[in-house]
């Protein structure tokens, strides 16, 4: 993954995560693979958690604990009323910002 | 000592901890400590290294600290219960990780100090009242 890429996903990063979340509950773990998976192949697992802390601490998720077969419990998070809501904002914001550019884009050639 | 946290301290405890500094948190750093210890050598020695990095450049102290330290306890004690690669977990850039994640807890008083003094400065300068712009703590 470039360095560019790294750039641009930081301010996304957070709607990903829970736009991934919108379609069902999943743990750390899972989102990570899941994004490399889906191409974001140097995303690291402390950047994931380090996400899912602060829409844990700012009411975006609700959390449960299931117990793992082998080490802690795993921290599921499912996405609630208002990480919904903010879900929206994020795609709102999204295509506000993808139109610009593309208009920048146009207007550049 | 256990100090339920709810029950009111006794004298004693208070006088004490006005000496110590909380007790509380004084627990919850050794149930930490006796945690990394329990991992794998090269979690271990990455928890420490972070460790070492917060005390000198973490942003939070007290309980909010504490809070901290056992959220990356929790990711470093499930990281190696999956196996999780030491690169994965940190990425490329380690430095960016932690600013990431540290960024999630309020910063300790002396930055929130001079946050709170910058931003009235800058409020007395523009010409406004700053007595509206007490707001900065996270």
């Amino acid at each position: 993954m470039g360095k560019q890429l790294t750039e641009m996903l930081k301010g996304t990063l957070e709607g990903i995560v829970l736009a991934t979340l919108s379609g069902r509950p999943a743990y750390g773990y899972e989102i990570t693979a899941w994004l490399r998976e889906q191409g974001f192949s140097d995303i690291a697992e402390g950047t994931i958690y380090a996400l899912l802390v602060r829409i844990e601490q700012r009411g975006l998720v609700d959390v449960e604990k299931v117990p793992s077969e082998k080490g802690p419990p795993r921290k599921v998070y499912s996405l609630n009323a208002q990480g919904r809501e903010y879900l929206e904002e994020f795609w709102r914001t999204w295509s506000f910002l993808a139109e610009r550019l593309e208009q920048l884009r146009e207007g550049g050639k | 000592m256990e100090t339920g946290s709810n029950e009111p301290k006794s004298r004693y405890l208070q006088y004490l901890e006005m000496v110590t500094g909380p007790l509380e948190d004084k627990r919850r750093y050794r149930q930490y400590k006796a945690r990394i210890k329990q991992l794998p050598q090269n979690y271990r020695t990455a928890a420490e290294a972070l460790e070492r990095y917060l005390l000198l450049l973490g942003p939070a102290d007290g309980a909010a600290a504490m809070a901290m330290y056992e959220d990356l306890t929790d990711l470093f004690e499930r990281s190696a219960a999956d196996g999780t690669p030491i690169r994965d977990i940190f990425g490329e850039d380690p430095v960016e990780f932690v600013e990431a994640f540290v960024a999630n807890y309020p910063v300790g008083q002396w930055r929130s100090r001079e946050r709170n003094r910058f931003t009235s400065a800058v409020a007395r300068a523009a010409g406004e009242d700053p007595a509206r712009e007490d707001k900065t703590e996270r």
